[in-house]
Order: structure tokens, then C-alpha cells, then sequence
């Protein structure tokens, strides 16, 4: 039942208040009622009133009446706070899974028509009380945890404001259309693969000694080199046993890959591959990434990282 | 949100505190102002760091405290003073532990009873502005205790707080007024404690030699009258309150045993109710309203007999007229008398009796003279005339400054010593010879003549007309009213008392700075006194009954279907006047023309496919527009630059530009 209502009021809103990049707040889209303060006044209001009757007392009367005339003309105060205001997503910073997604906003007011103590929040998470009063315009930025990675949804909303008297409410509910990016939180230490144990720590592009792949050299046989390395044809033409190098050339290019995570689980694996993103790119190194699906060339930089991690950030998310 | 209160609110709300407790000290102990100083000082120490919280104990102790000068101070439990100064002190106290919103709003709405309780105390003009000065204040501490974030230094705060009050409470007039119109006036519900704190004023329920005169050392009003149609003569104003019969030898009392206005008005709801049949209605009437003061007694005051009288009174056997409850407000009343009417020409025998009654003993002088009087002249009239007429011309003298006579036989001391007294010695005086001789009579007391305010053609009785009087019973005649007093000093009755006392100078002796002496000021004095009466008369006096008369005469006849036309009408009037005060009907663009031109101009670029970002710089907008559209790269340039010129560069000439704008806009399309 009380599902339903739920459900029935969600639908109703968001036809209402429809997701947008630009919203103004306007007539319709705001909500107003008295507050909790109210109700503690109309107690007041109802004391004055007694007092007044058993006392037959005008000037009772009057204050008693003023006070309910000033908590209907607070509804129309507050609510002309609200009204007008237009909020503007400027977009969401990309973040980590865990830590804070920080949406930044622009509120404008329209010329001539200050507002004041205007609340932001998100339930449960950060708010904010701003002025529009010297500024027309104002930057505004709200930040929302986040759990897993993938896209941020800004959820809805709450704009408020309970300005002049805090006797009414105004408020209304903003859903912006802008979406942010949370990459996968990145794993406290990064795996070193066992496939990469034998290949130094060097330059880019030296050799490496003792490869098996691209033939370096040959020098003098020693005692237990495999009969396959034997020059056999510097042995014919010299008669003495020659033995051939050979040498791995450390690639060019580090690869990110998928497939040569020991590692099980999807969500590990990005962790993972994400702590190397940022590791490569502290060093300054040229890398590239290859997950299934997505093959991202080698590079290095900002846009690079960001790429990289948009993509480990987007693995298996449908919507896209 | 944030719930903590800023500095400058908390200023506010200490300051409101003041104002609102400021006006109590005339009525209520005089020491709870330094508790609200001792708790605002300690609050303000708190707030800029230099003292702790006060802890429990301390908070106890001083709740002890002021529990203890509260029972120190001598107030009655239960009554509304102590209720109220219980109030204060906890108000006062309370700005030790505010630190919350939910506490300021405590203290404020605290704030709005109080002013509201103090019209109990008092209703003038001046103490409703002052209570309008509170409501703007406690508004404005309202209006800062919401403000977490401030916007301005804290001066300015201030100013706009206050002017943000104003303009509001200002706003709520004409509904407040509508309501106070319209809304329904029910009779109390319960009777509660009233006030103690002012003395009862006016007339006393009991007469004792002196009491008159110190209420003609008073120049407070007492009620004021306007008359519908013919206004009576000076001497025909004898404002009939209370009738005294019973005399111990010294006092003049109503009955035999001293009770209260509760019991009396019982005893007019049995045995001693008015009996329309006594009287035979005669002459031509006279209509008028009358305001009462509020007295904190219920005595109403009219011409004798008032025959029609509309409002919530009692009246008696013996024509007086009573509130059923004590004035603690203005009251108002309409009533016809006809003066010239004949009342009980058959006496009751209760009430005949109740007209002889005389001590037992005492006075021995007196009754001897009323014997040897009564031999001589044998008829009732007579006898009358030869007792006026032995206080015309004997050495009998008016003053307010009687000598004062010995406790017992009073009257022996008075007719034959001291031959100095006023109306109160007079009037004891000759009933007691009258019912000496067996002739009934009372002493009725009252008010006697007024002062005509010409600027609001009304009758003003103030405490100095305080007069008593006399009424015999003649056969053939009923009760007749005699006045012994103009036998000395006729012109009591014909020019008041001030003509009176001339001679001796005494009138408001006390008094010596009394506008009343100045010609110049009188002037100004009655102009005042008929905004008063104003005040008195539709404010403090609006009732039930006066509401019914003013919708009927709004409304032609009395319907729910008309007052709720009416007030609907009224209402939306008032919102609509709201939306437009506020600026939230739909009105004309108010943007700048730049403004609309620029807009105008993104939309021509969006047409064309190239769209700016919420927030993109005009500048960064006009190199993406320019790059995307080489055709027109020149015009988006320049428009992009005439543009920021207006908005940045406040001295270019803006018609100009905006003329080169249109013509650039122009091109694009």
C-alpha cells in the first residue's frame, strides 16, 4: 500500500519535474506548506484567541489576528523566494567508487528579485544555504558518496527555502540531466604479474639478455648450452662450437591486459588495472590498455588516464 | 540544516526580550528587569566567549531564586499577575540556554503572548503602539534567527530585518482588520483570575464621609455619551449608579450586610429584580450610547429610568443598571430613558422598609430636630421643603475640604458643627432626616452633568463629577429626585463642579499642572480626547453586538450566505493585492534589452547548429560560433564584442550599441 503510494508519487514527480539540464523554478513546480514552526504558532494563534474571548479583550483579538494574517502572507513570501530561480548543471567532476561525486550548479536569480537563504541538499548527504542577493548568479557546488563505479545519477534535489519567517516551507524538487563518471576504487596495492617476472626493470627499448625471441649475437660455447643454440654454420666454416644469443627487447609500450590478471572476479580485475592507470601515469610512462571489447593504443597524459579510466569505469555498464 | 543562531540574531532576540518586558514593570514587580539584564549579560559573555554556559546547578539555583521573589513579592495564587510575572521569569531566563533555533522561537512566541497579555493591563493608544513597536521587534528577531548565512555586515542586517518586519506586518493589516471585522465574538468560556495589578477605580459600592471627595481630585474619564437626538440640559444629567440604603452611623451601604457585586447581582436576579410594571412611562425620551471605562467594577451609570437598554446587563428594583461582569474592558451600552416617567407609585413593602431603615441608636440631635420639624409642618412636601430650606439658609458650605468629623454621629457633627461638607454629607444627611421623620428615601450616587467635546459632539464624565444625591418616596408621586446639595452650591448643577469650587479654588488642587487650566491646550486636549473616544468607542469597544449592527447595516439584512459572499470577496481582494505588493503576477520581461538581444542571438546560432553551453563565456562561445561558421565569423565577432562592451564597460554609450546590435542581429538571420 504504502509502496504503491510511493511509487504512484515518484511517477507523478518526475512528470512533473522532468529531468533537465536547465530548470527554472516556476509556479507549478514549487511546493509550499507551513511548517513545523507554523504549527507551534497556531497553538499561539489558539491561546490568543481563548485569551481574547474570556477577557473580551479587542486588543487580544488583534494580535491574535495579525499573527494568522502574517503566517498566511509568509506563504506567499517564501514561496516568491523560490520562484524564479533557475538552476543550471555545469556538470559532475569524475571520482573515484567510494569517494564523494561533487556536481557543480549555477543558480541564477531573476534581476530584481534577491533570494535569500536558499537550502541545496540531497537527503542524507550534503546540503548547502546559499544567498542570491549582491550576486545574480552563483556557482554552486553539492557532493554525493558514491558506491560503485560506473555512471552517478545526480538524484533528485531538494531545493528550499523557509526565508523570511521560517513559518512556510517552499521547495522543489530538481532533477538534473547530467551524469557523472565513478571509476572503479582503485585496489590498495597493485599485483605484479608472474609473466612479467623475468623481464627487468629497464629503459624503454633495451635488451634484455638471456631472450629467447630476436637473435642478438653469437659467442663462444660453454659447457651446457642447448644443442638447438649451436651456430652450426660458423661451425662448419670454422670448426669451433659457437653458440647463439639471443635477446627480448623490452616492449616500447606497456599493455594493460585483461587476460594476464591471475586474478578472478570483474570488479577485482578493474580495481586493479585501475591502481596501475594511475601508477603508470604518476611515472609517466607510455601504456595501453586492453580489456575485452575495448583496446585503448598506448599513450600517456591527462586525456590518456582519463580515457583509460572511463573505459575500466564503463566496463559491462549497458547504458552507455 | 543550521540551527545554530548567528550573533546578530541572538542581539535580536535579547532586544526583544527587553522591549516586551519593559512595559510590565508598571504593573508587575519591577525586579524581573534586572534578571532579564543579568541573563542578557551572561548570554552576550557566552556568546562572545568570555563566560561558560551556566551549568544545572546554576540554572537551579537561579530558578529557586526566582521562585522565591516571586512568593516574596506578595502576589495571590492563583491570579493573572502572578501567571504573568511567572511567564516573565521564565522568559527572562530562558535567554540563558538558548543556543538553538527551536529556543528562540520559544522565547519569541513567548514574546507575542506577552504582548498580548499586557492589554490586559492596559488598552490606551499609546500602549497599542508600543505593543505594535514589539511586534515589529519580535518579527524582526523572527526574521534573524532564520538568517544562518549572513549576507551583510551586521548593521545592515539589521536595517533590513527591521524594514523587512515592517513592510511585512504592514502587509497583514488589511487581512488582520477583515478578520477582526468578521470574526465570530463569543461570550467567555470560563471566567478567569483579572488582574489585580491597577486599583479599582472609580465610584466605591460603599460611601463613607471623604470618599467623593478624593475622586473629585481626579480628572480621569469615566465614560463618555453620545446622544441621539435631544441633548438634556446640564441639571437634567444625574447618571443613576448605585443606590444606598443601609447606614451604620458612619457608612452608606447598598444592603444591610456588606456583600460583594456577585452577590448583589443575584440578589437583582430574585427578590430585588426590576419590575417594568412599577414604572408609567412619561415624556419625551432620551436615546443615547455610552462607553464605560474599564473599572475593574461592574457598575454602569445611566438617567433615570433607562426603560430600553441593549447589552449584557442586569437591572434592579431600584432602576440601576449593572454589568454581569466586572468592566475590564470598555463597555458599551445603548439605552432610552425618559426622565419625566413616574417610578413606583405603589412602593413594595420590602422596599419601603429597606427606605426607613436607621441605626438604633446615634444621632440623638438629629432625630430630635427631625421630630420637632416634622410637628411643625405635618405633610410630607412640607416637611421636604423646610429641610431644603434650612440647608439654603443656614451657614451650610460647599467644600472639598471638609474638616473631618468625629466616628460616631457623624450627622450630629455635620448639621450642627462643622456646616462644612460636600455632596456625600449632603445627600447622608437629609436621608437620614427624612427616614427619621418615617419618610422613605435613599441616597443614589452616580455621576452628575459632564463636558461637552464640540469636536466630537459627545458628553465626557469624568471622576471629578462624581456626585450623590437623594430620592424620596411621596405618595402620589413615587420616587423623586433631591438633590440637597444645589440648596448650597446650585451651580454644582448647572455649570459642574469646577464653577463650584471657584471660589475656594480647590477644583483638581492636586493636580497643579492640569491641561485643563491652560485655555490654549483644552483645545488640543478635547481634539485628543475625541480620537480617544474613537478608540474606545470602535476599537476596544467592538462586540458581538456592534458586529451584528455593522453587518447588518453592510449588508441590508443579517444572511450566511451574504457574510460569506462578503468575506470571500474581501479575502481574495487582499490576496490579490498580496500577489501584486510581491511582484509574483506575470508582467512584462524585465531583462535587460542586451540581455534579450544576446538571447536572440544564440538562438539565431542555434538554428544554424551551433550551440552554447550554459556555461560558456561569450567570448569562448563567440571563437567556437566563429570557427564553425566562417561565413559569418565577422558578425559573431562583433556582436560577441559590442555586447561584452555594454556589460563590462557601464560608460559606453548603451543606445548606441544596442541599435548596432539589432543591426547585427539582423545580418545572422
Amino acid at each position: 500500500m504504502v509502496e504503491a503510494l510511493r511509487g504512484h508519487w515518484e511517477s507523478w514527480v518526475q512528470q512533473r519535474l522532468p529531468a533537465s539540464r536547465v530548470t527554472t523554478l516556476t509556479q507549478r513546480k514549487i511546493f509550499i506548506v507551513p511548517s513545523k514552526t507554523a504549527v507551534g504558532l497556531l497553538v499561539l494563534i489558539a491561546l490568543l484567541f481563548l485569551l481574547g474571548i474570556n477577557f473580551q479583550n479587542s486588543l487580544v483579538y488583534i494580535i491574535c489576528f495579525w499573527l494568522l494574517s502574517l503566517l498566511l502572507l509568509t506563504i506567499f513570501y517564501t514561496w516568491r523566494n523560490l520562484a524564479g530561480l533557475t538552476i543550471t548543471a555545469l556538470g559532475v567532476e569524475p571520482c573515484f567508487a567510494g569517494e564523494k561525486a561533487v556536481l557543480e550548479m549555477e543558480l541564477t536569480r531573476p534581476a530584481h528579485q534577491p533570494k535569500y537563504a536558499l537550502e541545496l541538499a540531497w537527503e542524507g548527504e550534503d546540503q548547502v544555504q546559499v544567498n542570491l542577493v549582491t550576486a545574480q548568479t552563483l556557482r554552486v557546488k553539492l557532493s554525493h558518496s558514491t558506491t560503485g563505479r560506473g555512471y552517478f545519477k545526480p538524484p533528485r534535489l531538494r531545493v528550499a527555502t523557509h526565508f523570511p519567517t521560517g513559518l512556510a516551507v517552499a521547495w522543489s524538487y530538481v532533477t538534473v540531466d547530467v551524469r557523472g563518471v565513478v571509476y572503479p576504487a582503485p585496489i590498495e596495492k597493485a599485483f605484479q604479474p608472474s609473466g612479467n617476472a623475468q623481464r627487468e626493470n629497464v629503459e624503454d627499448g633495451r635488451e634484455i639478455a638471456g631472450g629467447s625471441n630476436d637473435f642478438g649475437g653469437i659467442r663462444d660455447y660453454q659447457q651446457g648450452d642447448g644443442s638447438k643454440r649451436i651456430h652450426w654454420a660458423k661451425y662448419a666454416q670454422t670448426g669451433k662450437l659457437y653458440t647463439k644469443t639471443f635477446v627480448d627487447y623490452a616492449s616500447h609500450a606497456l599493455w594493460l591486459e585483461w587476460d594476464e590478471l591471475p586474478m578472478p572476479g570483474i570488479e577485482v580485475r578493474l580495481s586493479h588495472l585501475c591502481r596501475k592507470v594511475l601508477e603508470f601515469h604518476q611515472e609517466q610512462r607510455e601504456y595501453g590498455l586492453r580489456i575485452p571489447g575495448i583496446l585503448i593504443e598506448p599513450g600517456k597524459g591527462e586525456a590518456h588516464k582519463a580515457r583509460c579510466l572511463q573505459a575500466l569505469a564503463l566496463f559491462g555498464v549497458q547504458d552507455a | 540544516m543550521h540551527k545554530q543562531i548567528t550573533y546578530t540574531g541572538m542581539i535580536w532576540l535579547l532586544a526583544a526580550q527587553l522591549v516586551v518586558m519593559l512595559p510590565f514593570v508598571f504593573d508587575l514587580p519591577v525586579w524581573l528587569i534586572p534578571v532579564l539584564l543579568f541573563a542578557a549579560g551572561w548570554r552576550l559573555r557566552v556568546l562572545s566567549g568570555a563566560a561558560l554556559q551556566p551549568g544545572n546547578v546554576t540554572k537551579a539555583l537561579l530558578i529557586v531564586l526566582g521562585i522565591g521573589g516571586l512568593v516574596l513579592s506578595g502576589l495571590k495564587f492563583p491570579s493573572l499577575d502572578a501567571m504573568a510575572t511567572l511567564l516573565l521569569l521564565g522568559f527572562a531566563f530562558k535567554s540563558l540556554e538558548v543556543a538553538q533555533r527551536r529556543d528562540a522561537l520559544v522565547v519569541i512566541f513567548i514574546g507575542y503572548f506577552l504582548v498580548a497579555l499586557h492589554f490586559l493591563y492596559a488598552q490606551s493608544i499609546t500602549a497599542a503602539l508600543y505593543g505594535m513597536v514589539s511586534m515589529i521587534v519580535l518579527t524582526g528577531a523572527l526574521i534573524g534567527v532564520q538568517q544562518s548565512v549572513a549576507e551583510f555586515s551586521a548593521g545592515q542586517q539589521v536595517r533590513f530585518n527591521l524594514r523587512l518586519s515592517v513592510f511585512m506586518l504592514l502587509q497583514c493589516l488589511p487581512l488582520m482588520l477583515v478578520i477582526f471585522v468578521f470574526a465570530p465574538r463569543l461570550p467567555p468560556l470560563w471566567s478567569l483570575p483579572m488582574p489585580t495589578g491597577q486599583a479599582k477605580m472609580g465610584v466605591s459600592d460603599r460611601m463613607a464621609p471623604g470618599d467623593i471627595e478624593k475622586l473629585s481630585q481626579s480628572d480621569a474619564l469615566a465614560f463618555r455619551v453620545t446622544f441621539k437626538g435631544r441633548k438634556p440640559a446640564q441639571h437634567e444629567l444625574y447618571w443613576r449608579g448605585m443606590v444606598f440604603n443601609h447606614f451604620d452611623g458612619r457608612e452608606w451601604r447598598q444592603f444591610e450586610r456588606d456583600i460583594d457585586p456577585q452577590q448583589v447581582q443575584s440578589a437583582l436576579l430574585t427578590n430585588y429584580r426590576w419590575q417594568p410594571d412599577a414604572l408609567r412611562v412619561q415624556g419625551e425620551p432620551i436615546a443615547y450610547e455610552a462607553v464605560y471605562e474599564k473599572t475593574g467594577q461592574p457598575w454602569l451609570f445611566t438617567l433615570t429610568p433607562a426603560v430600553e437598554v441593549e447589552g449584557d446587563v442586569l437591572r434592579g428594583a431600584d432602576y440601576r443598571v449593572m454589568a454581569r461582569q466586572d468592566l475590564q474592558a470598555p463597555f458599551l451600552l445603548k439605552a432610552v430613558s425618559y426622565p419625566y416617567s413616574q417610578r413606583d407609585l405603589e412602593l413594595a413593602p420590602e422596599l419601603r422598609q429597606l427606605a426607613l431603615h436607621l441605626p438604633e441608636t446615634g444621632d440623638a440631635r438629629t432625630r430630635d430636630l427631625a421630630q420637632r420639624l416634622w410637628r411643625e409642618t405635618g405633610t410630607e412636601q412640607a416637611y421636604l421643603d423646610r429641610v431644603l430650606a434650612r440647608f439654603r439658609d443656614q451657614r451650610f458650605e460647599y467644600t472639598l475640604k471638609p474638616p473631618t468629623l468625629s466616628a460616631s454621629d457623624t450627622i450630629d457633627a455635620f448639621l450642627f458643627e462643622s456646616q462644612r461638607g460636600f455632596c456625600a454629607h449632603y445627600a447622608g444627611s437629609f436621608v437620614f432626616l427624612m427616614r427619621a421623620a418615617g419618610i422613605p428615601a435613599r441616597v443614589v450616587v452616580g455621576y452628575q452633568g459632564g463636558e461637552w467635546n464640540a469636536a466630537g459632539d459627545y458628553l465626557a464624565i469624568h471622576q471629578y463629577d462624581a456626585h450623590a444625591w437623594a430620592e424620596v418616596w411621596l405618595a402620589g408621586q413615587g420616587w423623586v429626585r433631591v438633590d440637597p446639595t444645589t440648596m448650597v452650591a446650585p451651580s454644582r448643577t448647572e455649570q459642574g463642579l469646577e464653577a463650584a469650587m471657584q471660589a475656594e479654588g480647590s477644583f483638581l488642587a492636586d493636580s497643579m499642572f492640569s491641561v485643563r487650566k491652560i485655555v490654549w491646550l483644552n483645545g488640543i486636549r478635547q481634539q485628543l480626547d475625541t480620537v480617544q473616544y474613537g478608540w474606545r468607542r470602535w476599537v476596544l469597544g467592538y462586540d458581538g453586538a456592534e458586529q451584528a449592527a455593522l453587518l447588518k447595516s453592510l449588508l441590508g439584512t443579517f444572511s450566511v450566505q451574504g457574510v460569506a459572499l462578503l468575506m470571500g470577496g474581501l479575502l481574495a481582494a487582499i490576496g490579490l493585492l498580496w500577489l501584486v505588493l510581491l511582484g509574483m503576477t506575470p508582467r512584462r520581461e524585465r531583462e535587460a534589452l542586451e540581455h534579450q538581444l544576446y538571447r536572440r542571438f544564440c538562438a539565431a546560432l542555434a538554428k544554424r547548429g551551433v550551440l552554447r553551453e550554459p556555461g560558456d563565456a561569450p567570448g569562448v562561445f563567440a571563437a567556437q560560433a566563429a570557427e564553425a561558421l566562417p561565413a559569418v565569423a565577422g558578425v559573431i565577432r562583433e556582436f560577441t564584442q559590442v555586447y561584452e562592451g555594454i556589460c563590462y564597460v557601464p560608460s559606453a554609450d548603451g543606445r548606441q550599441a544596442t541599435r548596432r546590435l539589432k543591426a547585427l542581429l539582423g545580418k545572422l538571420r
